[in-house]
């Protein structure tokens, strides 16, 4: 388990990944050819919405731990790039208490981008150590408690954040290349996070807790510095989202997004990147799908009553069913690959019947 | 400012933690899952008081005991349906699912009744001004503690006299021995989210009675009180959550008097990193149980 | 009354029992023996229910009773003293002997079923209300069974009563087995302790990884095996190769 792996022996599941990145710029390609403008939103949407998902896969898939934090780092770093990022006089005109030294503030996206990350990373690294000692249902309870309180910090932090209201004015600088490029950047890290030494600790770590210590994994290590970078990656995706919708507020990073985000997660299956971007592609195309036609039946007339929440609780009703049926998710805990396909129709022996 | 009318809002206050939390460890002292549609059994019950009280024209106890039955039978339903199912995969799974219910619970009400809050109608006497002992308060104020005496009185003597608390004490304990003896799994659970949605039930009514009105997420903030509060207290033992109840309660009344009144709107937060630090140098809690961490499988 | 055939058993992708077959009939005490880790606790497990087998069959007084629930099992008569006790530290001898009694109650053989109980475990009622946890090792052993036997069980099943405790304590609990047995309650006993179990047994069956090594009476066993080169890996400088 402690053996160091070199990134360039391809581990399990490197096809597959490398695979999904061809399919991913080869859809931003058709997408932005062929489609119409709102498609082309679309798809940037999805990629940035994958580029969170497999931060929060890359800690949560690999540790067993519901990181209910994330988005509260998601939104550190939106609201770091976006104030870096913008330009001084929409600052001061946008966010009229903000700090003068913020206003004044100002660098070309990518790097406010990177910054952003690093400033939710750096706050991770600052909150997470003693979190990440805490088991079971207190660890749950006091994530959930963290995202609360930066959502609180969020929404009251008139002097940066301009409080509960709308931020806005950020520059927009994710297309559909921009989106789709991060995306297959991160896909390609969260593979050759998932299979390098932390990664392998980590997992083994999720698997059995006390075989992993045994073996010398510091559990609490492992699991520190993976939240941290998965905090960066969150962060970097939080601002690249900024930077799609150029004007948000705090609730789009808290418990409704959390829901999102773990879902896309569950359902395709935590443990897997495959399963990750499988999960983010069902949830997206089903929520857009609910969403047009919730707008329909509002619009058109066709019932009498307002139609609100039929997206999330379609939403919440597959999860349900999916958690019941196939708990693993749908694509599950290993990598998708063809020869697990193939193997499916020939019975062959049980691999994984060992005799202790 | 520490006057008669802060006790009484403080011990009404604590009552009211003290109910929210025991209903969450209920549930948790036996699965050992913390119930993330908790929130929603208080919601469930707040929407039944809107609809009798304004549809139907019952008289207003009868609607509160309605809305308590409905609470509780919300909450064995989403046992029955949802939890069971789950409950031999992971915890984690089960974790999830509580999050999913809760997602499902409140989108159903904006779905079905509104996304805006509705008024609730009340008892008139329910915010009159009571004085006793030269202390004046709400009359609700003193509803709550009355009730959390009578509540606590009862389930004391359930969970001590009678066999069903003797197993479901065990179960807290060892699950899996518990059935060993012959105890129904189904059943100690079942009776858990009972109990649990009752006392979220029971809950929703004094809530409700603060703001007259209900919303689809009102039960978030009540979910949140419970979480901090068990977790002060001891996730442990029925004991710990009662008093991390009153603990919290103290907390949030004591802070709403200290803070400057620029920092009000961050005393949740306050409260939560105090609550977090004092996990981090006793993170299981003012009272230790002696249950073991046992998952049921 | 009870048949195992070929059971298999497996811990998620580790197979425990590879098809194992034994039998314990009526009013014999049988002993499951075996090493650490040989699978007896995991046999006991199959039988009554906590596991669930992934092949063969249980059979109990005709019944096929493979993949129930504990709880059912146990009305079906089954009744185990699990390993390590298994007390119900927070509640007290009281209550451990009622929750025992659970299925079975009878409001007027109760108390009558105490006297017995204390009959058999006088410290039982001089700690009847303290906690569970406060008692000894052996103390709480002695609970573990009388808590077992509130249900009037058909076959009792003891998972190494003799662990960890003192050697006073050993024999204690094994002269109390003994006494069961000759108030003609079926047991089946696991047990680490060798050398006790094949003193009372009738019938012994010895587990190895798995698989079963040996089957018969004590004295067949003794006179094919060696038993402390099984245990010990060689009595002495000699017996280097052991062969079953």
């Amino acid at each position: 388990m402690s053996a160091k792996k070199s990134i360039f022996t391809a581990p399990a599941g490197r096809s597959t990944v490398l695979a999904l990145i061809v399919l991913l710029i080869v859809g931003a390609v058709l997408v932005n050819t062929f489609a119409e403008f709102v498609w082309i939103g679309i798809y940037t949407y999805f990629c940035v919405t994958l580029m969170m998902v497999l931060g929060l896969q890359m800690f949560m898939g690999n540790s067993g731990i519901l990181n209910w934090t994330y988005l509260g780092f998601v939104g550190i770093g939106a609201y770091a790039s976006s104030i870096l990022s913008t330009a001084p006089q929409l600052k001061s005109m946008g966010v009229p208490n903000m700090y003068p030294a913020l206003v004044q503030l100002q660098m070309p996206v990518l790097p406010a981008l990177i910054v952003g990350g690093l400033v939710a990373a750096a706050i991770a690294a600052i909150i997470a150590w003693p979190l990440m000692r805490l088991s079971d249902a207190v660890g749950v309870i006091t994530l959930f408690a963290t995202l609360i309180v930066i959502h609180v910090v969020m929404t009251q932090w008139d002097n940066v954040t301009n409080g509960p209201r709308t931020f806005f004015g950020v520059q927009a600088f994710t297309s559909i290349w921009v989106a789709a490029a991060a995306a297959s950047l991160t896909l390609f890290a969260a593979h050759l996070f998932r299979e390098s030494s932390l990664g392998l600790r980590l997992r083994a770590s999720r698997d059995d807790r006390h075989a992993a210590m045994a073996v010398g994994v510091s559990v609490v290590a492992v699991r520190y510095f993976t939240f941290v970078l998965s905090s960066f990656v969150g962060g970097v995706g939080g601002g690249l989202w900024a930077h799609y919708i150029t004007s948000f507020s705090p609730t789009s990073f808290y418990v409704v997004e959390t829901f999102v985000l773990l879902t896309m997660l569950v359902i395709g299956g935590a443990g897997s990147i495959s399963g990750a971007t499988f999960g983010a592609v069902a949830i997206t195309v089903m929520r857009e799908g609910l969403r047009q036609l919730e707008g329909y039946l509002n619009n058109s007339g066709v019932i009498n009553f307002e139609v609100y929440g039929l997206t999330e609780v379609m939403v919440a009703v597959l999860l349900i069913t999916i958690l019941i049926w196939r708990p693993d998710g749908i694509i599950g805990g290993r990598e998708f690959t063809l020869s697990r396909f193939r193997r499916k129709r020939s019975p062959n022996q049980d691999p994984e019947a060992e005799t202790a | 400012m520490i006057n008669g009318e802060f006790i009484i809002n403080t011990l009404s206050l604590g009552s009211l933690y003290a109910l929210l939390a025991l209903g969450l460890v209920f549930v948790y002292g036996i699965l050992k899952l913390v119930n993330f549609a908790y929130g929603e059994y208080l919601m469930v019950a707040g929407y039944a008081m809107y609809v009798f009280g304004t549809f139907a024209q019952l008289p207003w106890y009868v609607t509160m005991v309605l809305a308590v039955l409905i609470a509780a039978l919300t909450s064995y339903l989403t046992e029955l349906v949802a939890f069971r199912p789950v409950r031999s995969k992971s915890l984690n799974a089960m974790l999830v699912t509580s999050f999913a219910v809760s997602v499902l619970l409140q989108n159903a009400a904006v779905l079905f009744v509104s996304p805006r809050s509705r008024a609730v109608p009340l008892p008139p006497a329910f915010n009159q001004s009571v004085t006793l002992l030269g202390v004046t308060s709400p009359l609700r104020n003193l509803l709550t503690i009355a009730t959390a005496v009578v509540l606590l009185t009862a389930l004391t003597l359930l969970m001590k006299y009678t066999v069903l608390g003797i197993a479901m004490r065990a179960a807290a304990d060892k699950f899996t021995t518990t059935r060993l003896m012959g105890v129904p799994a189904n059943l100690v659970i079942s009776v858990a989210f009972i109990i649990s949605g009752f006392l979220a039930g029971v809950v929703s009514i004094f809530w409700v009675g603060r703001s007259a009105s209900v919303e689809p997420l009102i039960g978030f903030a009540p979910l949140l009180i419970a979480f901090i509060a068990t977790v002060i207290g001891g996730m442990h033992s029925l004991l710990g959550a009662v008093v991390g109840g009153f603990v919290y309660g103290l907390l949030f009344n004591v802070l709403s008097i200290m803070l400057p009144a620029s920092m009000i709107n961050y005393r949740d937060a306050f409260m939560f990193v105090i609550v977090i630090l004092f996990l981090l140098i006793r993170p299981e809690g003012l009272i230790r149980g002696g249950y073991t961490e046992e998952r049921v499988g | 009354m009870l048949a195992i055939r070929e059971l298999q058993a497996s811990y998620g992708a580790i197979r425990a029992l590879h098809g194992i077959s034994l039998e314990v009939k009526e009013g014999e005490l049988v002993a499951l023996l075996g090493t650490n880790g040989a699978g007896k606790s995991t046999t006991l497990k199959s039988i009554c229910g906590v596991l669930k087998p992934t092949g063969g069959s249980v059979e109990f007084l005709g019944e096929d009773i493979s993949g129930k629930k504990p709880e059912t099992i146990l009305k079906r008569g089954i009744s185990l003293v699990p390993e390590g006790r298994e007390i119900f530290t927070s509640l007290t001898v009281a209550e451990n002997l009622r929750l025992g009694a659970f299925s079975s109650y009878e409001r007027g053989r109760y108390q009558q079923d105490l006297e017995e109980m204390f009959s058999l475990f006088p410290i039982l009622k001089e700690r009847f209300a303290q906690p569970g946890g406060l008692l000894s090792g052996g103390e709480q052993q002695q609970l573990a069974i009388a808590r077992a036997l509130m249900s009037h069980p058909k076959l009792l099943m003891l998972d190494e009563p003799s662990l960890g405790l003192s050697p006073t304590m050993v024999d204690l609990i094994f002269d109390l087995i003994v006494k069961l047995r000759e108030r003609d309650t079926t047991i089946l006993l696991v047990e680490q302790n060798a050398e006790r179990a094949l003193k009372i047994a009738d019938r012994v069956y010895v587990l190895n990884t798995g698989t079963m090594e040996f089957s018969g009476t004590p004295q067949q066993l003794e006179s094919e095996l060696d038993i402390e080169a099984v245990y010990f890996g060689g009595a002495d400088d000699s017996s280097c190769e052991v062969t079953l």
